[in-house]
């Protein structure tokens, strides 16, 4: 591995949008084959023990099927990474049928252990695919992520209403009489016996207000 | 007044509480050896409950989802798992998806997996979401990666600890928080024995609810905002009334 007495060559973090900066020692490779064309891919030596760089602060870690099968290696790699570096990192590893029976240990030590991500993939081509995906989704503007709340004002009307007929005795007619009443579910709860008699009759200004004050 | 009943401190030195794992009653049907190899492999509490939003709940803030990893190779399904897991990360301080593959059919081979742009782009918007993404090859190694989620959330602090059943009214109680849409089934449960009346919870400051239903700050204070909205009759969708 290329430069080990810097682990993580300081700034590579200011990756153009689309752009990836990768390790001189990927040259000629699948994966920077894969990549070209699709993204900008710039290939640099001295970064270390880091493969790629994204934009916003994402880095790759590469595992080979040959890293896997040589032994713990791949371990005091990562570790120095996250020692070293505040980066994202994520960590590519090559599931084969021959590294297939490793995985499950690398899961639990990268993912669970360490808290970076793990991804993995048959060969250097599938690689390569899931980066130019990983480039587009940093390049993309964050609204655009479905899995991302769009923390907008959101109308809760519905959802109030649907609470407030949780109460036992209420339904739909006896919700809004209550809210119009009141105004908010917490002064439906502070509403004395006699403020909810006259909004819903004896019997189930009872049962609401049981079901507020009881304490068992 | 009596003393307002308190949630056991997390964590009491000496003896570590039994692990303790939700799951959603559909479970029971769609990975039945995840709960049986939870049960028995791995000697965990596994209470069955109708969660709805999700698959596991594994600690007081995270919740998990099992996916099929087949179902994600085709973008036709993309918004249906949005929906999904915006719904959970409006409950859930962390979300994590369990990628499981399918398990082969008897007397068919196993198919191959030919990974598509679509899988690697839902992929990347996990990663970007902050969405935590793990692999299992079958459903006993979901449970084992349950187990192991569960134990990282109880060396944090945030394991279940709260009873998970609940009896009587407060059942009706439970139903009441549960709607609440911030309210995940571990904080109704939290709700429900950690303060002695609806009321008191709607008293409550966020802090209070914070710290006697082991919340969030954030999530306190919506919930204290949610139980203050002022309902306004016009603003109601037709559709259900």
């Amino acid at each position: 591995m290329a430069n080990e007495t810097t682990p993580v060559r300081a700034g590579a973090v200011n990756v153009p949008l689309g752009h990836v900066i990768g390790n001189e020692k990927w040259k000629g490779s699948q994966i920077a084959q894969g990549i070209q064309g699709k993204v900008k891919l710039i290939l640099e030596d001295g970064l270390g023990i880091v493969d790629f760089h994204l934009s916003n602060r994402t880095c790759i870690l590469y595992i080979s099927e040959a890293d896997l099968v040589a032994g713990n290696g791949f371990k005091r790699r990562l570790v120095r990474f996250r020692n070293a570096s505040s980066l994202q990192g994520i960590v590519i590893v090559e599931k084969t049928q021959l590294s297939d029976q490793y995985f499950p240990a690398v899961q639990k030590f990268v993912a669970l252990e360490l808290g970076m991500t793990l991804l993995p993939v048959a060969n250097q081509g599938e690689a390569a695919q899931l980066i130019i995906q990983l480039v587009q989704e940093q390049a993309k503007d964050r609204a655009s992520n479905p899995f991302l709340n769009q923390k907008g004002p959101r109308l809760l009307e519905a959802s109030v209403f649907q609470t407030v007929q949780q109460i036992p005795g209420v339904g739909k007619t006896k919700a809004l009489l209550l809210l119009e009443q009141f105004g908010n579910i917490h002064q439906i709860c502070n509403a004395t016996l006699q403020e909810l008699e006259q909004v819903v009759g004896r019997a189930v200004a009872q049962q609401i207000h049981t079901f507020f004050t009881q304490t068992k | 007044p009596r003393p307002a009943p308190r949630l056991p401190p997390p964590g009491s030195p000496g003896k570590p509480a039994p692990l303790c794992i939700l799951a959603d009653s559909r479970e029971i049907s769609s990975g039945p050896d995840v709960i049986s190899a939870l049960k028995a492999l791995h000697g965990v509490k596994v209470q069955v409950c109708s969660l709805g939003s999700c698959d596991y709940i594994v600690s007081s803030r995270l919740a998990v989802e099992r996916k099929c990893q087949a179902e994600l190779l085709n973008g036709a399904q993309r918004s249906k798992a949005a929906q999904r897991v915006q719904q959970l990360r409006s409950k859930f301080d962390r979300v994590c998806v369990i990628l499981e593959k399918e398990r082969a059919r008897a007397g068919e081979a196993q198919k191959g997996f030919h990974r598509t742009k679509p899988y690697d782009g839902v992929l990347s918007a996990f990663i970007r979401a902050g969405i935590r993404v793990l692999f299992s090859s079958c459903q006993e190694e979901t449970a084992e990666l349950l187990k192991e989620l569960s134990l990282v959330e109880q060396r944090k602090n945030a394991a279940i600890l709260v009873p998970t059943e609940v009896q009587g009214p407060r059942r009706d109680a439970l139903q009441f928080y549960l709607s609440v849409p911030c309210v995940s089934y571990v904080t109704a449960l939290a709700l429900c024995h950690g303060f002695r009346s609806v009321k008191e919870v709607a008293d409550s400051s966020p802090s209070e609810l914070a710290a006697r239903a082991r919340l969030s700050q954030q999530k306190a204070e919506e919930l204290h905002r949610y139980l203050r909205y002022g309902f306004d009759k016009q603003m109601l969708p037709e559709r259900v009334t």
